[in-house]
């Protein structure tokens, strides 16, 4: 720490203190440095020992026969619930779950981030703070959590029969759709073919993008650009006639540098990016590249002219999972168990599909009536494939760090 | 010479200034070396998501990679040191201007006789009682172009010009929000110094024929040295960690700053990267108490307050008088009601964004759960929705508890620092008491969960709990008080508490009825801003409260999430009001008036 100075005495009282004092300060501070020293190891020691520990390998967990009478008796008698969720919306699905079963849901909402960072600092810490998690961004919680033993699977009975099966393990909720939106009054038609129309000069300084550096979705999504690069440079001649020169590895990361030194603009809402783009009244509205869709459910109400580009290629958006997995520990196992059941019903879900932008995993679920099924938008949007994005998203960050000026 | 020697040896056995040292010391090594230490490991260790971009490595394995990575690869200048002469020229200018405007506000307020001092004294705390964003989103409103879209920009509106992008976005915008945000901090501690500043040192050079000038150099500023190199400390700190205002202001025209930096390594689960450029943080601020403390020691002490008794003389600031109140007020009313205004009006809009007048409404006041109206959100308005009343309830809660154990906690580490000045001790445990305010909050939060979600040796678990809030934001906010303690006890001399001595007073009482009555406007100035920040705190709490305990901020999340602006706004305006009234009743209750303290 900070480089010691001999004392500087105002009087001979001070200095008479101050001598005497070293010594005894002497012994005193090498105590104290003894006890900081101890402290320390006590504290790290644990610490260090939780985050190197050999985890335990999930298992796949063989299909039981459940009883459903002895669960829902089971979770009544345990009477609560508590869940970390990185979507609001679960509030009213609590509600919802109380009213039908006298069950109390403790909701508590975390940032992506967050409610990775606080399930591996907890559970570091041998503590279990819930039952269930509904969390995004599967390379972290693959690597983070499920890999380290801190979370794991259950597939309730409702998703084994309505789910696919590779949506079964991690237990998919729901997927999230992004899109690209324009400003209706200013284009009256779909004004994009491609997406390489955002990094041409009529677009310059007019695409906005959440920043990517504080998305982590937006990270995974940009390695499947990677991974689809070839599909990028079809694209490209298709639109242009002319083949892509690259400057970069490959068509996606070109594509990368070429959106960021088109001026793009980085915002850090959604919320704010949908409303710049379909604010009405205005002479220039800028676009937004892959905001959240269900931020234009109050356009009607917010007097907003947006809509979603339904023509551009090769992709129109991307979409992300939301997961359901439990805690290793779980104090309510059996609530826990009903409660994610309730979730993959139709009953559950109506607090998600009472708005634009989500779907149910389960096609059978009824979705909201002034959407497009699922079907409909699992053709139109990329998705991220989970291993190369948990190998590459980190050449994402480097990469869009690199490209900004 | 006799008793002096007697006094000495008294003094020199486990003399109440080293006990509190000690214990300072341990509980602080606990709570802040830890975290640190853990950081540094986390820096040289490949994490999970890593060993990919790390080849032939695996997860928990050593590496220099991180290290090699933001100093020297070709990343480094967008990675780091573009970042880091941005927050640089950030966090420099931020200082000054808040200094300047915190000081001339100050001295006005203390040693003019500008009228309505009471009433400038509590609107110049304002801005920091309004969370950050509500002055970058002001400056949006008003100074905005085309480039970010939506609703044209107030300025705009009026005049017809388009404002340039460096004016609208990045630094410039920054620098000034942030400025405004932070001067109340060089106000209340430029106050209480000067307000301590004995005025017949002034009157006597006066007298002696000295200028204005030269009393102001050569005594008031000397004098006023500690407290406006803290000032600067705290403020330029404050600029290397914060995140929301670059980024909402930054991101139109891609300014990054090492906060940013921070966060994205951060959200690319890149924990070694992000810890780096956090210790680089840490590592700054610590350049700069350094310096402080050098400097302050070196100009020995000057004690201001000694047991001959001093009355304020104020200068008069005759023809200038009428204009200057003007300007200050005007000044005042622009930095603290046009934010105000814009945070105000958005909750009592049905619809966001919609002014005419038939959408004003008190909906999401005291409105019943509906999905029928405006959002349709099916929440009760604010003040009738028990869960939010309990939250803000705890944030008070949080509020009082932060701002008494740390103000305590000040008081006392600034009593040890300055007494026990020149050791090595004293040098430690400043800057220990400091280390936390320069922890990036959500790195701060989660190493806290860690140390305290469980029982070690003889350290409770505090999982979940309300006190783990109360002692994570107390060691967070302990700087302001430990700050405005050293600066005010620097001004005190040893001599009162000699005197006491001699008559037989022991530690107890000398704090009492010496030390804690001479202190009693700064101790309420160090209370103070734990208070404000404790009840606005989101990024460090947000890791540990639980579903049960929820805090005010936090619950706001819910809203914000989902663009349901008005709620948010509604909760922080209510904490503004919870805030001013809470001070109000403190300063009734401890009969200590901060304005009165500091108006003199």
């Amino acid at each position: 720490m900070g480089i010691s100075k001999e004392s500087h005495p105002s009087s001979a009282n001070r200095l008479e203190h101050v001598r005497d004092g070293g010594l005894k300060g002497g012994i005193m501070k090498k105590s104290l440095l003894l006890l900081c020293v101890l402290l320390t190891l006590l504290a790290t020691s644990p610490l260090f020992a939780a985050g190197t520990k050999e985890a335990p390998k999930a298992a796949a967990a063989p299909v039981v026969e459940e009883n459903w009478d002895q669960i829902i008796a089971a979770a009544k008698a345990e009477g609560t619930v508590v869940v970390y969720s990185t979507t609001s919306r679960i509030t009213d699905a609590a509600k919802m779950f109380e009213a039908k079963y006298g069950i109390k849901v403790e909701s508590h909402r975390l940032s992506e981030v967050e409610v990775i960072a606080r399930l591996s600092q907890e559970a570091a810490a041998g503590v279990v703070g819930a039952d269930l998690a509904i969390l995004e961004d599967y390379p972290s919680m693959k690597m983070l959590l499920i890999d380290q033993g801190v979370l794991f699977n259950y597939t309730p009975p409702a998703a084994r029969e309505g789910l696919a099966p590779a949506d079964q393990n991690p237990l998919v909720f729901a997927h999230v759709s992004r899109i690209i939106g324009y400003n209706t009054e200013k284009y009256t038609s779909d004004p994009f073919k491609s997406i390489w129309d955002l990094t041409t000069p009529e677009w310059k300084g007019k695409v906005m993008i959440r920043d990517l550096a504080i998305t982590g979705e937006h990270q995974n999504f940009f390695s499947e650009i990677i991974r689809r690069s070839d599909e990028l440079a079809a694209d490209y001649q298709k639109r242009f006639g002319t083949p892509l020169v690259l400057r970069e590895k490959n068509a996606g990361y070109e594509f990368m540098r070429r959106l960021i030194e088109n001026d793009l603009i980085l915002r850090d809402s959604d919320t704010t990016i949908c409303e710049a783009v379909g604010k009405k009244g205005q002479v220039d509205p800028p676009v937004g590249f892959i905001y959240v869709y269900s931020k234009h459910r109050d356009a009607v109400a917010k007097n907003l002219a947006v809509t979603y580009s339904a023509n551009v290629q090769p992709f129109g958006g991307y979409y992300y999972n939301q997961y359901i997995q439990q805690l290793k520990g779980q104090k309510h196992p059996n609530a826990s168990k009903l409660f994610t059941e309730f979730l993959m019903t139709q009953e559950g879900f109506s607090a998600w599909s009472k708005d634009l932008g989500f779907y149910s995993s389960n096609e059978n679920l009824k979705g909201y009536e002034n959407d497009l099924p699922w079907s409909y938008w699992k053709t139109r949007l990329w998705t991220y494939e989970p291993q190369y994005a948990i190998e590459n998203r980190g050449n994402i960050l480097d990469a869009w760090i690199k490209y900004m000026k | 010479m006799n008793i002096k020697a007697q006094l000495g040896r008294v003094r020199m056995r486990i003399t109440p200034q080293v006990v509190i040292a000690a214990i300072f010391l341990i509980l602080l090594s606990y709570m802040v070396l830890v975290p640190i230490i853990i950081m540094i490991k986390e820096t040289f260790t490949v994490h999970p998501m890593e060993q990919f971009q790390i080849p032939g490595t695996k997860a928990g394995d050593l590496t220099l990679n991180h290290w090699w990575k933001i100093f020297t690869s070709e990343l480094s200048p967008n990675l780091f040191y573009k970042p880091l002469l941005n927050t640089l020229i950030v966090s420099t200018c931020l200082a000054l201007l808040s200094l300047a405007i915190g000081g001339i506000l100050a001295w006005l307020v203390v040693r003019t006789d500008l009228p309505f001092k009471k009433f400038i004294s509590n609107m110049a705390m304002i801005p920091y009682i309004m969370p950050s964003w509500a002055m970058s989103l002001a400056w949006i409103t008003l100074f905005k172009n085309p480039r970010v879209g939506g609703s044209q920009g107030l300025f705009q509106f009026i005049t017809g010009l388009e404002t340039p992008n460096w004016f609208a976005y990045g630094m410039f915008p920054i620098i000034i929000t942030l400025s405004i945000h932070y001067f109340p901090f060089g106000f209340t501690m430029i106050a209480g110094a000067l307000k301590n500043i004995d005025s017949q040192l002034e009157e006597s050079a006066e007298l002696l024929g000295a200028s204005r000038g030269q009393v102001l150099k050569k005594i008031v500023f000397p004098l006023v040295t500690p407290v406006i190199f803290s000032t600067f400390l705290l403020t330029f700190s404050r600029g290397l960690g914060t995140f929301g205002t670059p980024s909402f202001l930054g991101g139109p025209v891609r300014f990054y700053v090492l906060s940013t930096m921070l966060r994205a390594n951060l959200v690319g689960q890149r924990t070694g990267l992000g810890y780096i450029i956090a210790l680089v943080m840490i590592f700054i601020g610590v350049l700069i108490l350094y310096m402080d403390y050098k400097l302050v020691s070196v100009r020995k002490s000057f004690v201001t307050i000694s047991g001959k008794s001093g009355k304020s003389g104020l200068t008069r600031l005759g023809r200038a008088r009428k204009p200057i109140t003007v300007v200050v007020i005007g000044f005042l009313l622009m930095v603290t009601a046009v934010p105000f205004f814009l945070l105000a009006i958005e909750s009592f809009m049905l619809i966001p964004g919609n002014y005419s007048f038939s959408n004003f409404t008190l909906h999401y006041w005291i409105g019943e759960a509906t999905t029928k109206i405006g959002l349709g959100t099916g929440e009760a308005g604010v003040l009738r929705n028990t869960n939010i009343m309990r939250a803000l309830w705890n944030s008070i809660r949080l509020g009082f508890s932060c701002a008494i154990v740390a103000g305590a906690s000040g008081v006392l580490i600034g009593y040890t620092v300055v007494r026990l000045r020149g050791r090595k001790v004293a040098q430690l445990l400043d800057q220990m008491a400091f280390l936390p305010y320069l922890m990036p909050s959500i790195a701060f939060g989660s190493i806290f969960l860690a140390l305290f979600a469980t029982q070690r040796g003889p350290i409770p678990s505090l999982y979940g709990s309300f006190a783990l809030l109360v002692l994570a934001c107390s060691v967070k906010y302990l700087p302001y008080a430990s700050r405005s303690g050293i600066a005010a006890m620097l001004q005190i001399g040893p001599e009162l508490e000699e005197a006491a001595l001699l008559q037989g007073a022991n530690w107890w009482t000398r704090m009492r009825r010496i030390i804690f009555p001479l202190q009693k406007s700064s101790f309420f100035s160090g209370l103070l801003l734990p208070f404000i920040s404790a009840m606005r705190e989101l990024s460090l709490v947000v890791l540990l409260v639980t579903p049960g305990i929820q805090l005010a901020t936090t619950i706001t999340l819910n809203f914000t999430d989902r663009g349901w602006y008005p709620y948010t706004n509604a909760v922080m305006v209510l904490i503004v009001f919870a805030i001013l009234f809470s001070t109000f009743i403190s300063r009734k209750l401890m009969k200590t008036d901060l304005a009165k303290g500091i108006g003199g």
